[in-house]
């Protein structure tokens, strides 16, 4: 599967998810110890992401599971199909069967139907398949502890039916944005990575990656002005993917720089408060883009001091 | 960690016993690290470059940091223990003194309690604060301190409603009910599985009812004394009509009472929580309290849908920014988190002061609660913002 960390790192970059050192490490260590990974981090910073790229890169089943408050196991794990098996009855009935044998098979693998959980247990691929959890804290607590019970033996008991076991345990990616804390009892099980802001060097590569066709110029501007948006005090602070999305607004209106008009009408990309949008206007933008602007200089700039140093020397 | 000595960090040392004191380190420095997970780190060495620090680090936080907010005291605590002994290892010449840090630690952290001690045995000090402001705060319809039992008996009806509403809320999950509005497909085709007939009998469900807890966390210092003997009857009405209802008080340390208003009539539960809470009228350290309750209650005390309602004036004498972060833990823990104030019926009075302005961020609902038409008030905010 994986060589090394470093292997981790190239894979993710080659499909094109930039991922730091750290974050390589818990998904290398996660692999190979089988354990869980517990990605928590602010909404639009590529949790989710993570759980895709991973199924994609060793091209094996992405099987998800979405969260919500009351969320219970028969839409987790399994349910009886009720109707199917009515009509089975009926038409044995019809075609006259032996009492004894009426309803025998109703309780067999053909009358499951099988959630997220019970496909992910199952799965009979070469490569495990990938089982993300998506959103563990929109969950509640009963469904954390019934999670926590499939999650250290990776078996599920159906009585009708017996214990199924899985041949090789999913690798398994929860992700939660923090609307509550989770059960200390699970977070024990998981490996935990906190996936913070990208830093300016590396939301200019994802930019750049992720949105082909773009400038450089103008990522490098982008990626400056949000790193300054980020430090304002508002209610949502924008993530990644929303960069992304203004990134590609910007290159579907044919900007090769930002200016504050500019801004001024695609906020809406990166803002989603109009509390926030109205923090943001005419001056401050403005400002931003002027302190932007100077950044991106004094960084070329020092950039370019160490070149001549080197040159010197 | 006494046995820190150049001697016991030599090579020799296993990597597990230098994992098993870090997380020694990590545990006195408030980072509580489970055993499985030691191992589990221990493991993890086989897959990666130790050698490597930044990959060494990756593994320790990966497999015993489950919290964004232990990081940063995390990445402290690392550098601190695991370069000292990395750079032992390659310079001998290297003194290693890793008690040095905690030991100052500890004392910062007992001169804290020092100075909620010192105001404990002071509170004149304390009284003569609340005055200082008394000419912009007492605004006051009606002294509540000379309540009659008619206004209490008034001041229950008022809070029946108020409860009423904290009571209950709908869970998403479901129950079979006879009345119940939704067809349950799943019972009904068991059901008549069993009769050989079809979709006879209906079997219906509903959405689950569950009813809310309550804490109250109560500020009994020296500067709410002029409403604690109406909050003390507020409480005690609470008490009544509620089940699942939890009381503490605080003003230098966190109490809590609720065994003790199960008594008859006010006076003699007011008589018993009296002898019993030692700080009445105190000064307010409401950072140090909120931590208390935080690292000694909480947890037995709050499930996942309890409303805690802190009701105090803000006046804190502590260090405001534990008390933003306490507050903060407090909210994480809570399903609301609502501040009641008694000055916030001044139409003066602005949250200056700086014991609520680090805590109001964290609060969901901010509220007067300085007379019986306050609390009218608030039952309807609470209906409006619900409804």
């Amino acid at each position: 599967m994986f060589k090394s960390i470093d292997d981790v790192e190239k894979q993710l970059a080659k499909h094109d998810y930039i991922s730091d050192r750290m974050l390589a490490t818990s998904i290398y260590l996660a692999v190979k110890m089988q354990k869980p990974l517990l990605l928590e981090g602010e909404p639009g910073v590529g949790k989710t992401e993570v759980a895709k790229v991973i199924a994609t890169l060793l091209n094996t089943e992405l099987i998800r599971l979405q969260c919500y408050e009351g969320l219970d196991t028969q839409t987790a794990l399994y349910e009886w199909n009720y109707p199917r098996q009515m009509l089975e009855l009926r038409l044995q009935e019809a075609r006259g069967e032996d009492k004894k044998a009426i309803g025998a098979n109703i309780f067999s693998e053909d009358f499951l139907l099988k959630r997220p959980l019970l496909c992910a247990i199952q799965s009979q691929s070469a490569t495990p398949p990938v089982l993300l959890i998506d959103e563990i804290d929109r969950s509640d607590e009963e469904f954390e502890a019934f999670l926590l019970e499939v999650l250290s033996d990776f078996q599920i008991t159906i009585p009708e039916l017996g214990t199924i076991k899985a041949k090789q345990p999913p690798i398994v990616i929860l992700t939660s944005n923090r609307t509550r804390d989770l059960h200390e009892a699970l977070k024990r099980r998981c490996l935990f990575h906190w996936i913070d802001y990208p830093s300016l060097e590396r939301e200019t590569r994802i930019v750049t990656t992720r949105v082909p066709g773009i400038q450089t110029e103008l990522a490098q501007q982008l990626c400056q002005f949000m790193q300054l948006v980020r430090e304002l005090e508002l209610q949502k602070l924008p993530g990644v993917a929303e960069t992304l999305d203004w990134a590609e607004a910007l290159l579907a209106l044919n900007t090769s720089e930002l200016d504050a008009e500019t801004v001024e009408i695609t906020k809406g990309c990166i803002l989603k408060y109009k509390a926030d949008a109205d923090k943001l206007k005419g001056n401050e933008i403005a400002e931003l883009i002027k302190q932007a602007s100077a950044a991106i200089q004094g960084n070329t700039a020092s950039h370019s001091d160490v070149l001549r140093r080197e040159w010197n020397d | 960690m006494q046995d820190t000595s150049p001697s016991s960090v030599s090579a020799q040392a296993s990597m597990f016993d230098q994992v098993v004191r870090f997380s020694r380190v990590l545990h006195n420095g408030g980072i509580s690290v489970n055993s499985s997970n030691l191992i589990d780190l221990c493991n993890s060495f086989k897959h990666i470059d130790i050698s490597r620090r930044e990959d060494f680090y990756a593994a320790t936080r990966t497999n015993l940091i489950s919290n964004v907010r232990d990081i940063e005291s995390f990445d402290q605590y690392f550098a601190q223990y695991w370069d000292r002994i990395f750079a032992f290892e390659d310079s001998e010449l290297s003194e290693i003194e890793a008690d040095g840090d905690e030991d100052s630690e500890e004392t910062g952290s007992d001169s804290v309690f020092a100075e909620a001690d010192a105001g404990d045995s002071q509170p004149a000090t304390d009284e003569s604060r609340p005055d200082a402001y008394s000419a912009e705060e007492i605004l006051m319809k009606r002294d509540l301190g000379t309540m009659s039992e008619k206004d209490i008996e008034q001041a229950r009806k008022l809070i029946a409603p108020l409860v009423a509403l904290f009571a209950e809320h709908q869970s998403r999950r479901f129950q079979k009910d006879k009345r119940g509005r939704l067809l349950d497909f799943r019972r009904m085709l068991r059901s008549n599985a069993m009769q050989g007939k079809d979709g006879v009998t209906l079997a219906y469900r509903k959405k689950r009812i569950k009813k809310t807890r309550l804490m109250l966390l109560c500020d009994v210092s020296g500067s709410m004394q002029t409403y604690s003997r109406f909050i003390i009857q507020f409480i005690y009405a609470l008490n009544r009509e509620l089940k699942n209802f939890e009381v503490a008080v605080f003003s230098t340390r966190m109490t809590p009472i609720t065994e003790y208003l199960k008594h008859r009539s006010v006076e003699e539960s007011l008589d018993l929580v009296a002898d019993y809470v030692h700080d009445w009228a105190g000064g307010t350290t409401i950072g140090n309290c909120i931590k208390e309750f935080n690292d000694k209650y909480a947890r037995d005390m709050l499930r996942s849908k309890t409303t805690v309602i802190v009701l105090s004036d803000g006046w804190d004498r502590g260090d405001s920014s534990l008390l933003s972060s306490e507050m903060k833990r407090l909210s994480r823990r809570s399903h609301k988190l609502i501040w009641l104030n008694p000055l916030l019926g001044n139409s003066m009075y602005k949250p200056l002061c700086q014991g609520i302005k680090t805590a109001l961020p964290f609060m969901d609902y901010f509220l007067p609660a300085h007379s019986l038409e306050s609390l009218a008030e608030l039952a309807r905010t609470l209906k409006e913002i619900q409804s």
